[in-house]
């Protein structure tokens, strides 16, 4: 008995904590003109770890990793997939932060501020990025993207090397051409 | 040796080794390989000098850089080694219970060893580990202190204010000279006007460099800015950059907002640069000012490493936890190798002590097993190589030994089954020679005695074990005893004797010879007595003898019968005409001397006969035959004789003369019926003895029988029962049985009566066999 409910309590922590990771993010996806939008906003709490990682000077980034899937049975099928990094370094002599966004690699925004509620908006959300084309989806399908999000640097001392999410989520759509 | 002589011997031999079985192949040979463990030992040390080199080079790493990067990689390492050092402990653990449970030799002293081993490391290693994480993390802990958080933050604070005030000066001095030029065209060819706004303040020291950009005209491109004036402070450094300051131009006539910038010079002091859009009254820009103050070098790099100072202060902290994993995963790392290489050495060396001993244990149970060719393959060059080496000598010795063992085992064998064969050969030659043997011991036992002996001095096989003076103690017997009594050394065999032994009713004559057995050391042994029967050959020279003198009477007899027989004639003649008396007398005694003359004649002719007997001449005959024919003479000629035949069914046909068989059977049946007076019954049999392959023929009669001292003159010449006849008939018989190669005994006849008894050697493919009708 007692490994038995030693087992249906580790299932209900893991499903409460997968349920909080799935509810700190939120994800929408749509599909217009041939391409696909992401929109994402991530709890803004999250930065508070981040907060004096930022104000020491350190390069933090928050990285998105965006996969677009296609249900198949149980499982799905990655179609496509899109990395959305959103960096900023504070220039503590002049209390300015320096943002920038960059999509697959690509310098997508760069923005000079000291707000600091812009720093954490422009680090935890983006809104409607087109990530992917929708050229190869079939119309009348449900299709997910799944989101992943992980950030830099670790403050935290780690026995694992291997970095877990901070968070995921994930957003359905039907194309509709 | 005398019990030995008694007694059969027999020599129990070991069966040679039986073929080792298929044994598993033997395990790959553990060698030192110098170059191996040197490399070993060389990455050992390879890695903890890069261990160690990178350990003290951290502290000029960035800390993101140490946190990120490094940790990273020191964790892999951590974990790797954790792996390979569980790994290496579940094996050997897992080997040494295997090893147990199967009760390997050593098993449980390399368990033993091994676990010594590993907690003089295990324990002294995890100790140092855990005292020494504690002493990283208390000693991270100091880094930090209120104390220094207060004065790394005041610094910083200091140099970003002094920042923040310039450019607002700056700021607020573009904006003020931005307003005084709305009232001014910026496009006019005369510049002076600008310029005598601008200067105040540069000649004041509100602003190092002001420049003045105006909005493009119809003719000028669309997008870009026309300087107009500047004026710059004569201490202002030369090598200010043009460029910063025209997109900051832009970006002011853009209406964005952050319209400062800071920029460093060549120099090392730095110009802070701000702009301010020139509006008209109806709000639209007809130009840009850009103000600039120069910070000089001494006060920008102090304020920039105040600030730097700052940042790798604060951010050690944010990444403490981080940089203390680092340095515990430095620390730890080290411990793991250490415990790898420890582990290591130790299954190193339990091994390298238990394997030879496992293995000449191994190689003592293969010799033991029977297979002398298993060896151990000497691994080190140490104690152990040396007495490897000394059990593979006592190996070979051993496998020597038993291969001469073997061949001694098969020479021997070769000889037991010689000694063997001739054993049998010896004993087969002395159960049907007929000579009799008997072997006595040293101590005077009879050891063996053959079936001739047994028949011939009339003993049981029971003698033999038995004292030769007690078992020749018999009257008959005791010239044996005298002959086969122990000699003194040196003393010669006696001569061979004869014995005259009465056995089932007749005589027997034996020749005793005593011959000594000798040792392989030339002592006397014992004897052996070799008994012959010379009964027929004393027979036969009593025959011959008698044959001579029949020749010599005959001779001598014969030759004067003649003239006496013609002197009485003759007297009988010239007396014929005498007178009656006297020629009756005279007639009367010629005709006695006729007549004695002619039984002499007779007499003679049958010693002429039995000194002269004809050659058999042979033919095969069928018995049955011969004997009917025989018998029917006696039909009707006896009236109270019975003659009776029991013929056996299986008689085969002999090779005889049947003249003189004939002779031989009316002879026997005459005298039986004269045995009987002629009124009685006489029996007729046949016999096959298959065994002897001898046909039996029996005269009996239920007469009066024969005295058993007479039976064997019965067949001597000129002796006879009755009152009348020459003693030659059975002499005769025996001498034509004695021809055919047979025998003729008589014996006594149940319940009365006599016996006599024909043995005919048949012929020898045993054709035919005789009918009976």
């Amino acid at each position: 008995m007692i490994p038995g409910r030693l087992m249906a309590f580790v299932l209900a922590l893991a499903a409460v904590q997968g349920a909080d990771a799935e509810r700190s993010i939120e994800v929408s996806a749509v599909a217009r003109g041939g391409r696909v939008y992401v929109s994402c906003a991530f709890a803004a709490s999250t930065l508070d770890e981040l907060g004096e990682a930022i104000h020491a000077g350190l390069a933090t980034s928050i990285t998105y990793d965006v996969e677009l899937r296609r249900p198949v049975w149980w499982f799905d099928r990655t179609l496509a997939s899109s990395s959305v990094v959103a960096s900023v370094r504070h220039d503590t002599l002049t209390g300015r932060y320096q943002l920038t966004r960059e999509i697959d690699g690509r310098n997508d925004d760069t923005q000079v501020t000291d707000d600091q509620d812009a720093v954490r908006k422009y680090l935890t959300t983006f809104a409607k990025l087109p990530l992917f084309t929708a050229s190869d989806l079939e119309a009348n399908v449900e299709y997910v993207v799944r989101l992943q999000v992980r950030t830099r640097p670790r403050v935290r001392w780690f026995v694992w090397p291997w970095e877990p999410s901070a968070a995921t989520g994930s957003a359905r759509f039907t194309y509709i051409p | 040796m005398a019990e030995a002589g008694r007694s059969h011997t027999s020599l129990r031999l070991t069966p040679p080794p039986a073929a080792p079985p298929a044994r598993t192949p033997a395990r790959r040979p553990m060698r030192d390989n110098p170059w191996l463990v040197m490399l070993g030992i060389g990455a050992l040390v390879a890695l903890l000098a890069g261990t160690m080199t990178l350990a003290n080079r951290s502290n000029r790493l960035a800390p993101d850089f140490l946190s990120e990067f490094v940790l990273y990689a020191l964790s892999v390492v951590d974990l790797t080694m954790l792996v390979a050092l569980v790994f290496v402990l579940a094996r050997s653990v897992i080997k040494l219970l295997v090893e147990q449970r199967r009760a390997l030799p050593f098993a449980r002293f390399r368990a033993k060893l091994v676990t010594v081993l590993l907690a003089m490391t295990l324990v002294p290693a995890v100790l140092v580990l855990l005292v020494g994480s504690e002493l990283i993390r208390n000693n991270v802990d100091r880094w930090f202190t209120a104390q220094m958080d207060e004065t790394l933050e005041s610094a910083q604070r200091i140099a970003s204010d002094y920042y923040r005030d310039r450019q607002r000066q700056v700021s607020d001095e573009s904006a003020h000279v931005a307003r005084l030029l709305a009232a001014i065209d910026l496009g006019q060819a005369d510049v002076r006007p600008v310029r005598d706004v601008v200067a105040p303040a540069v000649n004041d020291q509100r602003a190092g460099l002001i420049e003045v950009y105006r909005m493009p005209r119809g003719h000028e491109p669309v997008g870009t800015l026309v300087a107009v004036v500047d004026v710059a402070s004569p201490s202002l450094p030369a090598g200010a950059i043009r460029g910063s300051s025209d997109r900051l131009a832009m970006r002011a006539a853009a209406d964005q907002p952050d319209i400062w910038l800071r920029e460093p010079l060549e120099s090392g002091g730095e110009l802070i640069r701000a702009a301010s859009a020139v509006r008209r009254p109806d709000g639209s820009v007809s130009g840009v000012v850009v103000a600039s103050v120069h910070l000089t070098g001494d006060m920008a790099v102090r304020a920039r490493r105040m600030t730097k100072a700052y940042e790798s202060y604060t951010q050690l902290r944010v990444l403490r936890q981080p940089l203390t994993g680092v340095y515990l995963s430095f620390f730890l790392m080290v411990t793991l190798m250490i415990l790898v290489a420890a582990t290591w050495m130790g299954l190193y060396l339990a091994k390298r002590i238990t394997r030879p001993v496992q293995a000449l244990a191994v190689a003592a149970r293969e010799i033991g097993a029977g297979h002398f060719e298993h060896r151990v393959e000497r691994e080190t060059a140490d104690e152990f190589g040396s007495l490897v080496d000394a059990f593979n000598s006592m190996a070979d010795e051993l496998a020597t030994n038993r291969r001469r063992l073997d061949r001694s085992t098969v020479d021997l064998e070769q000889k037991h089954a010689e000694v063997e064969g001739r054993r049998r050969f010896t004993e087969a030659i002395l159960e049907r020679v007929a000579t009799g043997v008997v072997t006595i011991d040293g101590s005077g036992f009879i050891t063996t005695i053959n079936p001739a002996a047994i028949r011939l001095l009339g003993l049981g096989a029971s003698v033999v074990g038995q004292a030769a003076a007690v078992v020749f103690n018999e009257p008959d017997l005791q010239p044996l005893a005298v002959i086969a009594q122990p000699r003194g050394v040196g003393a010669a065999d006696p001569p061979a004797q004869e014995l005259s032994l009465t056995r089932e009713g007749r005589d027997v004559a034996l020749a005793v010879a005593s011959t000594r057995l000798h040792g392989e050391d030339g002592v006397a042994d014992g004897r052996v007595l070799v008994v012959d029967d010379i009964t027929p050959l004393i027979r036969a020279q009593k025959v011959a003898a008698w044959r001579e003198v029949a020749r010599r009477l005959a001779h001598e007899i014969k030759n004067p019968l003649t003239p006496i027989q013609l002197c009485a004639q003759r007297l009988q003649r010239q007396f014929s005409t005498a007178p009656d008396q006297v020629k009756a007398l005279v007639d009367e005694c010629t005709t006695t001397i006729v007549g004695e003359v002619e039984s002499l004649k007779t007499l003679v002719d049958e010693f002429s006969q039995f000194a002269q007997m004809p050659a058999p001449r042979r033919e095969s005959t069928d018995v049955h035959d011969l004997l009917k024919h025989i018998l029917v003479l006696y039909d009707g000629l006896f009236e109270r004789v019975r003659v009776d035949t029991l013929f056996a069914l299986d008689v085969p046909r002999v090779r005889l003369d049947p003249d003189q068989i004939r002779r031989v059977i009316i002879n026997l049946v005459d005298n039986a019926i004269e045995a009987i007076n002629q009124q009685g019954q006489v029996v007729l049999e046949t016999h096959h003895v298959p065994g002897t392959n001898l046909v039996r023929l029996v005269v009996a009669d239920d007469g009066p029988g024969i005295a058993p001292a007479d039976r064997e003159k019965l067949f001597m010449p000129y002796y006879s029962t009755k009152k009348r006849g020459s003693g030659l008939g059975l002499a005769i018989v025996r001498r034509i049985v004695a021809e055919h190669g047979g025998t003729i005994e008589v014996a006594e006849n149940q319940p009365k009566g006599t016996r006599f008894t024909i043995e005919l050697p048949c012929e020898p493919d045993g054709a035919g066999i005789a009918g009976i009708a």
